[in-house]
């Protein structure tokens, strides 16, 4: 019996050794050399740095160190070497980009938004994972190998947030959003852009089942709170997790879709026109709907509901197709 | 061209580029496809009948229902498992006879009367026609039997419902609904519910139901589960019950299969699979009266033969490998002797026996074989007089008294008979199902996760339970 009790101690010893070491190789910073983990904060420095000059504030060693949860003496040699090699300026306290320095951090920003496009229409990883992996990859694909991503890709414009991905001559496009919460009320518009940081933020909008390129339509909006209307569905927001989420109007080709709704939300015994697919439904997915000929203007109907109500099946084109509600949510059909 | 329209023409086509704006491309290709089937729907005439929808959907409110859903499922499911275990009896006792029974000894006394050298003898008889013969008898008959009900049920068109219905528990591990055919293919033989994971369109889940495979209870493992539980745990209550528990135990082991299968579905979309590619669409194609002959004649074929015959060719050499161990001496002792010595104390420190495990790496093309194995080494290993039919030479025995008599000779207590029912749920694919899994995946990699998963959770399993036997029961 001791034995057995020394036995099963020494199992749970060695599984939590296990489970600690591969935690630790897992995590960013363990097994890097020296040169590549100042080759990453030189990266992430220029990355924030460009961040911050977007937004039009000025950045000080102390705000670098805070935006990067590190110590302002861990950064500060970094920092020091970075004037040297002229790819920053230090004026006083306030650090800013040189034009090398905007450049470079422009290819790692690249490379983050590509990744992510990436990530979005080839694998199957979940949006709130994207983030993270485009991280530990912006510092690790050299310019050959980032090339050969964007024309695999097709050469995209905006990665799945909706922010512009500067093209490989370092130009990027200006972009004219609103911020949710001061966007007027009653005039259609459609989301452009969804910022993935902070992360508690970003899953609040995803589990809501928010998508870049929607179309949406403002009811209310105060200081608190915001409400608006997106395919058939009522949202209320604090102002706080909406100013993350960005709106441009329409274009003069767009057509706002009033009563679009989603498939999902189709009852048994209705019949519906289906408008399109979201932005949302990308890769493997999106062409599996386009094989099954979910195409504008196909009609479709409730055939079978599942036990569970998850998947239901539609009739769409005299075939029964089963399809889960996740993916339901991203066809939009007009109910007639 | 000068330089400066050079430039120009990049600088105007830059800025056109961004004015295009994201969804060009999804346009694009949504304007392909509604323009195909514009066309499709001009050019192409429709004959034949109708889909019958009323039947149809009559049928299908049934079987999806709230109520009526999951026991319908769960009762057809029961019943072809019934008919495959009590159906197979029959036959496999007749090609027992005939190729065992009969064959065996008349090729025995063949080359007796030829005056072959009896290694030669012992090799080619004793371990390669044994070890295929008893393969063959065992395996085809509940395969034959399985298999064609299966497909019949498949072009009924009722097992897409099935999918339909279990797709949401399925979804909560990351698997998908056609996972639930796959894994009561897999309760029939392994191999071939790796074959049928074809089914499953999506990347991701496919390679999850072919991992999760084998945590179905093949059927070359129930009847292992069957004497086991009716030796070791029908004895420990009163005989007018015995039965009963024996077969809730059995029950009890397939049932911790399928929750290792949620288990480890889960634990692999959360972490190694987390980045494949899934989609999920599944389609319900109109019920129709199968079609009988053709039905059998491709899932004897298909199914069957292939599997079948895979299982022979990795037969013959592990019955070779099987006799050889058995009759190679190394000093004074066998090679099995030799082997059982070094696999002892593992075996024992985790519940099970030198035995057992030998018997479970040179028995891998089957896992039919794996108790006449096991009684051959116990026999040998002993040096038990009047049981057995020689070194190398497998054997079975009438009652499961002689068999209990064989096991507990060779040590086993009520924990071993756990133990290996536990470890015959929990334990690398047959070599076949191994070979299949490589067919599907072309991958080394994935072959290697769905063989090693498997055994090191049998270990760790087993290895849990006898210490915490050790400390309640003693």
């Amino acid at each position: 019996m001791s034995q057995s009790l020394i036995n099963l101690t020494a199992f749970l010893g060695i599984a939590l050794t296990l489970w600690l070491v591969a935690k630790a190789l897992s995590s960013k910073n363990v097994l890097q050399s020296k040169l590549k983990k100042q080759k990453t904060l030189t990266e992430d420095i220029l990355k924030q740095l460009y961040h911050v000059e977007q937004s039009r504030r000025t950045a000080t060693l102390d705000n670098l160190a805070g935006a990067l949860q590190l110590r302002r003496r861990n950064i500060l040699p970094v920092v020091e070497a970075m004037t040297t090699t002229g790819l920053i300026n230090l004026n006083d306290t306030e650090i800013e980009l040189t034009e090398e320095g905007k450049q470079y951090a422009l290819k790692i920003v690249r490379i983050h938004r590509l990744w992510e496009k990436y990530l979005a229409e080839r694998t199957g990883h979940k949006p709130s994972e994207w983030h993270h992996l485009a991280e530990k990859m912006e510092h690790k694909l050299s310019e050959e190998e980032t090339g050969k991503l964007d024309s695999f890709l097709g050469n995209p414009m905006f990665d799945p947030h909706g922010d512009p991905i500067p093209s490989e001559l370092g130009e990027v496009n200006t972009v004219k959003w609103t911020p949710l919460p001061s966007y007027p009320v009653n005039k259609p518009g459609k989301i452009a852009h969804i910022e993935d940081e902070p992360g508690v933020v970003y899953r609040q909008i995803l589990n809501k089942r928010i998508f870049v390129g929607s179309h949406i339509k403002l009811i209310k909006a105060n200081n608190n709170e915001v409400a608006f209307i997106c395919e058939g569905e009522k949202h209320r927001f604090s102002s706080i997790v909406a100013a993350n989420i960005h709106i441009e109007p329409l274009s003069e080709d767009e057509a706002f879709e009033e009563n679009a709704i989603r498939l999902s939300a189709l009852k048994a015994g209705e019949i519906a026109e289906v408008i399109g697919l979201s932005k949302e439904c990308r890769g493997a997915n999106r062409r599996r709907l386009l094989d099954l000929g979910i195409l504008p203007g196909t009609q479709v109907e409730v055939d079978l509901e599942s036990p569970m109500r998850d998947p239901v099946a539609y009739k769409v084109r005299n075939t029964s197709i089963a399809l889960r509600n996740s993916l339901a949510d991203l066809i939009l059909i007009n109910k007639n | 061209m000068n330089k400066n329209t050079d430039n120009s023409i990049v600088q105007l086509a830059s800025e056109l580029r961004w004015k295009l704006g994201d969804n060009f491309h999804d346009k694009l290709t949504e304007g392909i496809y509604t323009d195909a089937s514009l066309i499709a729907a001009q050019a192409v005439e429709e004959h034949g009948k109708k889909r019958n929808y009323t039947l149809d959907s009559k049928i299908d409110k049934i079987v999806t229902s709230k109520k009526w859903g999951f026991p319908i499922m769960i009762g057809i499911l029961s019943v072809i498992l019934w008919i495959t275990i009590t159906g197979a009896n029959y036959p496999s006792g007749l090609l027992f006879n005939l190729l065992i029974d009969t064959l065996y000894p008349a090729l025995k006394s063949l080359a007796a009367k030829i005056g072959m050298v009896w290694w030669l003898d012992g090799l080619l008889i004793d371990g390669i026609y044994l070890a295929v013969a008893w393969v063959v008898s065992v395996m085809l008959p509940p395969m034959a039997i399985f298999f064609p009900l299966f497909t019949l049920l498949e072009d009924f068109g009722y097992l897409p419902r099935v999918a339909f219905n279990m797709d949401a528990l399925f979804k909560k591990t990351g698997a998908h609904g056609k996972q639930a055919l796959t894994m009561s293919m897999g309760w029939g033989c392994n191999a071939a519910g790796v074959i049928a994971t074809r089914i499953i369109d999506s990347p991701r889940e496919r390679l999850i139901a072919i991992i999760t495979n084998n945590f179905s209870l093949c059927n070359g493992r129930w009847p292992t589960q069957i004497l086991i539980a009716t030796i070791f745990i029908g004895a420990l209550v009163p005989a007018s019950l015995s039965g009963a528990v024996a077969s809730l135990s059995v029950i009890g082991i397939a049932l911790l299969g399928v929750a290792f299968m949620f288990l480890t579905s889960w634990m692999l979309s959360t972490t190694v699979l987390k980045g494949e590619v899934s989609t999920f669409t599944l389609e319900l194609p109109p019920y129709r009266p199968p079609r009988f002959w053709q039905t059998i004649y491709t899932s004897v074929i298909d199914r069957t033969l292939i599997v079948l015959w895979r299982a022979v060719v990795f037969a013959a050499p592990a019955g070779a490998v099987i006799w050889l161990v058995s009759n190679v001496h190394i000093g004074n002792l066998t090679l099995a002797d030799q082997l059982i010595g070094w696999l002892n104390p593992f075996g024992v420190f985790v519940g099970l026996n030198g035995i057992i495990l030998l018997a479970y790496i040179i028995a891998i093309p089957a896992n039919e074989i794996i108790i006449p194995t096991i009684l051959m080494l116990t026999v040998a290993n002993l040096n038990l007089v009047g049981v057995g039919s020689g070194n190398g030479v497998m054997f079975e025995l009438d009652s499961n008294l002689d068999t209990a008599n064989v096991l507990m000779a060779g040590g086993w207590t009520v924990l071993t008979g756990v133990n290996l029912m536990l470890f015959s749920l929990l334990h690398n694919p047959c070599s076949t199902t191994i070979y299949t899994i490589y067919q599907e995946t072309k991958s080394i990699k994935w072959t290697t996760v769905a063989s090693i998963l498997p055994i090191i959770m049998g270990f760790v399993v087993t290895f849990l339970v006898t210490q915490f036997w050790h400390i309640f029961i003693g």
